[in-house]
This record gives structure tokens, sequence and C-alpha cells, in this order.
């Protein structure tokens, strides 16, 4: 790593390492947000809560399996799975039957879920501090450029592409991807030819939601698991998939990228006031790109 | 959690059996409010569990002036609105004799000014904002724990001792980060000068990745960062510490940081190294009445206890001393027989201040470190600052309430 800092000042590399972490969960999260909102045209303001509840199980699997390496990557496979399927639940029971409302109606919808989903968590788990356990090897800091970044923030910059790679993948090489994305331009259309495209909704949301639950799995070593974690990043994923382009999952890539490193630069440049850069780049984006930077499918 | 729950619930369930099968009116009634769903429960159980501990045992004995002393609780939520109206309802309805709680800032001060209408007396467990005794204090309020203020100074107080110049400041963007900051620095400031401060960096309360922080602020190569975060920020920000291995490099002060409350969810993740301030330890000090006390609470709720469960405590106490001294069940002698009244309790000898009705606990700065007896860190190093050395002067106070 020494060469890069030849290139640039190692602070600034450290920042960009890090800044690339926080977009990978913060990708991960928004572009289930913006898939579901790009194929459903459902605003699901539960997918914090999603999100959140993915990091309560994956703590839950962690411990029965007794922490450590074992219960790390338990947790991280089986707890996306969990939340995909409490989703899949909610959105034949719930979603299926309204999908034809109005958005408003929608909106009020996943906003009352989300409080719903946040009581259950407290009833569920609790108010208390929770961590999941990080296997050895991926604890403490390893020195880029003489200072310290955390190990598994640079696992978690290597798992972003990969998500972005898998996500690629299931949308262009895959029949239910493309049907998916011809139901997000035209969903007469798709049933018009046979396909049952309430399963398509339902296998998307399962997706999207598996998302949610993947960011809140990975996010869930670094962070308190506790209530009221979903707040502060559902805003933030709407904020991506606003600043992306509403149902472009490379505009939420994008929207992450922009997101993440402006957060960590900007907290470089001018640390008292670091977390506004974020959300004045929001802003700039939609002055000039009022429909987000990529191509929205609405 | 669940055992808390339980308890905690069987407790609101007791509080209202008692409220119910109380005809008599030999009962000192106190009515608490407090937040007893969500994260800060973490604190508020121990409080309650303090004050049962404290008050089953002076009606085992008979209770005070031949009066039991019994309570209810109100949850709260952590919200401000209904915070008053329950302290509206324990006084009109339920006619408690005092008042208790919260771990709301903005609940104890709209229940203190409203304990100043209706002349109730109010004893705040847990909230640490300074204006409670001070510049809002009044005759019938009482605090028990430290306040944000206090807290900046005691740490002031042992960092002016050490060799560190170059600081760095870091919090949660909001009153309590802000004011313990200033508290701190104003104080450190004053008891040496030569201190320099680098830079600060603040972040919106909730914030859950410290690390960009931390990365940055180890560019700027401070000696010493004081980091003002609370709640959940406590322990999310030694999470970030361990993986950065900050504790390491750059040593830093959290208030708190060495309580119980907060290394004991970390487990043996915590980082060592991290410097701290707390009112109460459960190993230190070391004599037969803090033993005794623990020995005690841990026989009675199966877990050691934390910083709350001794506020509860001495809550119990001062309200069985303040009566028996003041023989009879009457609230203005109470209030009289409190102001400047001393009580034995497990950390020492403690005075209620006459001229702000602060309760003078001694404070303890330590350094986090694991040791084999716990499955989670303890302070260690541990220094005993006294009341006096971090407590505004009666005069300031005179000067804040103008």
């Amino acid at each position: 790593m020494e060469f890069l800092s030849s290139i640039c000042p190692p602070e600034i590399l450290c920042q960009i390492l890090v800044g690339l972490s926080r977009a990978t969960i913060l990708f991960i999260v928004a572009s289930g947000l913006t898939l579901i909102l790009g194929v459903l045209r459902v605003p699901n303001i539960a997918h914090g809560s999603l999100y959140m509840i993915g990091a309560f199980i994956a703590f839950g699997v962690s411990k029965w399996f007794g922490g450590g390496t074992t219960g790390f990557w338990m947790a991280v496979v089986l707890a996306p799975f969990a939340v995909a399927l409490i989703s899949l639940v909610v959105e034949r029971g719930i979603f299926a039957r309204l999908y034809e409302r109005e958005h408003l109606m929608l909106l009020l919808l996943t906003f009352s879920l989300a409080l719903i989903l946040g009581d259950l968590v407290k009833m569920v788990w609790g108010g208390e501090y929770r961590t999941v356990q990080l296997p050895g090897y991926f604890k403490g800091p390893i020195p880029v450029a003489s200072l310290p970044i955390p190990i598994y923030n640079l696992f978690l910059v290597v798992v972003g592409p990969a998500v972005a790679l898998g996500l690629w993948l299931l949308a262009n090489k895959t029949k239910i991807g493309k049907i998916s994305r011809a139901a997000a331009v035209d969903r007469e259309m798709v049933g018009a030819v046979g396909i049952n495209v309430s399963w398509v909704f339902a296998t998307v949301f399962a997706i999207g939601c598996f998302l949610a639950g993947m960011g809140g799995a990975l996010v869930s070593p670094i962070v308190n698991i506790t209530l009221g974690m979903d707040h502060t990043l559902i805003m933030e994923a709407f904020l991506i998939v606003i600043i992306g382009g509403l149902g472009n999952v490379w505009g939420a890539l994008l929207g992450a990228l922009i997101f993440g490193l402006t957060q960590s630069l900007g907290i470089l440049i001018w640390p008292q006031f670091g977390i506004v850069f974020p959300y004045a780049a929001v802003v700039t984006v939609l002055i000039f790109r009022p429909t987000g930077l990529l191509k929205s499918t609405w | 959690m669940k055992n808390e729950m339980i308890i905690g619930m069987s407790a609101v369930l007791l509080g209202f059996l008692a409220a119910s099968f109380s005809f008599g009116a030999d009962t000192i009634k106190v009515g608490i409010i407090d937040t007893y769903t969500g994260p800060a429960t973490a604190y508020t159980f121990d409080v309650l569990d303090g004050f049962k501990m404290a008050i089953n045992k002076v009606n085992a004995t008979g209770g005070v002036l031949g009066e039991k002393i019994e309570f209810v609780t109100r949850d709260e939520k952590f919200k401000p609105d209904i915070g008053l109206a329950m302290a509206k309802e324990l006084v009109l309805k339920e006619n408690v004799d005092l008042l208790m709680g919260t771990i709301n800032s903005a609940t104890a001060l709209a229940v203190s000014d409203f304990a100043k209408k209706e002349k109730i007396p109010f004893f705040v467990t847990f909230s640490k904002s300074d204006k409670i005794t001070g510049e809002q204090g009044h005759g019938y309020v009482f605090q028990i724990t430290e306040n944000t203020l206090m807290a900046g100074r005691a740490a002031a107080f042992a960092l002016a001792k050490k060799p560190f110049v170059k600081y760095w400041i870091a919090g949660d963007d909001y009153e309590y980060g802000h004011a313990i900051a200033d508290g701190l620095w104003t104080q450190l400031k004053k008891l040496k000068p030569a201190v320099q401060l680098l830079g600060q960096s603040w972040w919106k309360v909730g914030e859950t990745d410290f690390t960009p922080y931390i990365t940055a602020i180890l560019a700027a190569k401070p000696d010493f960062i004081i980091v003002a975060t609370g709640g959940s920020g406590m322990v999310n920000f030694q999470k970030a510490a361990k993986a950065t291995g900050l504790a390491q490099k750059v040593p830093f002060y959290q208030h708190t940081a060495i309580e119980l409350s907060t290394l004991e969810p970390q487990g043996l993740d915590a980082p060592e190294g991290v410097y701290g301030t707390a009112n109460y330890l459960f190993y230190y000090p070391d004599t037969p009445e803090n033993k005794a006390f623990v020995q005690e609470f841990r026989k009675t709720f199966n877990r050691y206890p934390k910083i709350g469960a001794l506020y509860g405590y001495v809550t119990g106490m001062l309200i069985e001393k303040g009566f028996a001294k003041a023989g009879k069940v009457d609230k203005e002698k109470f209030i009289n027989a409190m102001q400047g009244m001393v009580i034995d309790s497990p950390v020492g000898k403690l005075e209620l201040r006459a001229c702000d009705h602060q309760l003078m606990l001694p404070m303890f700065f330590g350094v986090t470190k694991k040791v084999p007896s716990h499955p989670f860190l303890i302070a260690s190093d541990i220094v005993t600052i006294q009341a006096k050395d971090y407590m505004p002067l009666c005069e300031e106070i005179k000067a804040l309430r103008k």
C-alpha cells in the first residue's frame, strides 16, 4: 500500500477507504429499496426496519452459534434469508392486496408498518445494547500508509462490488431479472403474456428486503444493535435512491458512493460540520438533475 | 433483558397493587416517573431496583415515623409531555407525597417546574442537565446524580495532572455533548493554561459509524481526545476505537466510559486504556459498606449494581432519613431537614448541599483494563475526586439563579 501514499496524502487515502466501506452498506440497503421502488412502485419506509431486524437476527444467529468465526459467518448468511422470509409474509399478507392503491396510501401503509416493526423489535429483543462478535482475523486495524484502517472496513470495500456484480447478473442473466425489468416498464403487458405478475412482485420484494437484511447483518459487528438504528439509515437510503434516479440500481450505487465519500472526506476537511457535506451534495445534485443522476424507471 | 423486563413489569404491577390496597393514610407515597421502555432502560431499571432495595429495608423495620414508604411508577417513554402529564396525574389523582425520576433532562425540567408550583419535593435521579440545580433550580428540587458541568469539571481536575497538551474535542452534536465538552474544556484551560485545542468534530446524535471521524482525528495527531458522547454513542464509539486501534495510538476520555453500563455489553471486546469518570463502581471503593451493598443487590436481583442502583438506593435512604429528621410527615419540614443532611452510603458519607440541593457524590476517574476476575473490562488506576473539587461553588449557583 505504500506506493499509494506517494500519489495522495495518507489521510485522504484513509478517508476514501473508510468512505467506500460506508458506501457499501448504503449501496446494499439502497439498492434493495430502489429495486422495490422501481418494480413494485412501493416507497417502502419499512425498509429501514427490515435492515434493523436483519441486524437483530444476525445478533441472535451469531449468539446461537456461540459467536466467533462460525457465529459471524452464519449470521451474515442466514440473517438476509430470514429477513427475506419475513418480507415475503408481509408482501403476501398486506402489499399483494394493495398494489393498485395510490402512492400516498402505500406511503402511509409502509410508514405504519415501520412503526409496527419497530415496536415488535422492542417486544422481542428489548432495548439493550448488543453487538456481534467479529472473527479474529477481522478484528483490529491494519496500517494503510501509516494510518490505521479497521480490517473489517476493507472487507466491506470488497463486498460492495461483489454485491453489485451479483445484482447485475441477477438483472441481466436470469429469467426473473428480465421479467422484473419488463414489469418495471409495463406490468400489464407482462401479465398479458401469461406471467403471474403477483409472484414476480413477491420475488422482487423478497430480494429487495434480502438486501436490507444483508446490510443489517454486515453492519451488525461495527455498530451498536439497538432500536432507532433504522431511522437515519432509511432517510439516507431514500436520499441516495432519489439522487441516483428512482428505481435505478446503478443510480443507487452512484448515490451511495457520493454519500459515503462526501461524508468521510467532509469530516477530514471541516470536522466540526462534517455532517453537512453529504446533504449539500444531495442538494447540488438535485439542483442540476432534479430527476436524479441516472435514468429513473418511473 | 427478559429478566429485567419481567422485573420492570412486575415492579409496575406491584406498584399498582400497592396503590390500590393502601386505604390507610399511614404511608409515604413516592411517585416515580422514568423511562421504562427503550434503550434508556439499561440505566433506569437499576435506579428502580436500588430504590426498592432501600425502601424494603426501611419497611421491614417498621418504616419511618411508623409509616411505610410505598411507590408507584409511570413510564414516560422518554417524552417530556407524557412525563409532565404523568407527574400531574400522580400528584392530583394518586396523591403522592414526593416525586422522583427521570433520565430525560427535558422531562426533569418540566416536572421540576410543576413540582415547584405544587410544592412537592422532587428527586432527580439520572438526568444530567446543569439547569436542574443551576439556573432553573428551586427549593423543591433535589439532584442525586452529577450534572454535565460537574462531570466536565471532574474530568478536567484529573486530566490537568496528566502530561497531555494537544487536545481534540469530539462529540454528539446536542446539548449533553456540548455541555460536557464545554464544562471540561473551560475548567481545563483554567487549571492548566498550556493546553491547546487542535480542532473539534461533532457528529449527529445516533451516529453509528465513527470510523471516518476517528481516522480524520488521527491524521491531526493530537495527544488526547475528549469524547463527549452519551447513551448508545458510548458503546458505538468504543467499538470503533477498538477496531481502529485508537486507544493504543491516542488516549481518549469519555464520561462514564469506565461504568458497568458501558463496559458490560461489550464483554472482553471493549478497548483497554480508555479514560473515564463515574459516580459508582461496584468494586471500588473496596469498603465493607460497598461490599455489603453489592452483595445484597446481587442476592436480590442476580446482577451487579450499575450506577443507577446507587442513585436509586441513596434516594430511598435520603427520603427515610429526611422524614426521620423532620420528625413529622410534612413536606416543608422534610425539605428543611434535608438541607445539609449527611447520610452514610456505599460510597461513604454524602452531604446534600443546602445551597442548591445537590447531593455531593465523589467521582471516580480511571482507565479501562482487562482483568482475569470478570468477563468484562473494569477501571484501574482509580483516582477519587471529591465533590468539593468539581462542584460549582454556591456563589456560582446564586449568580446562575438570578
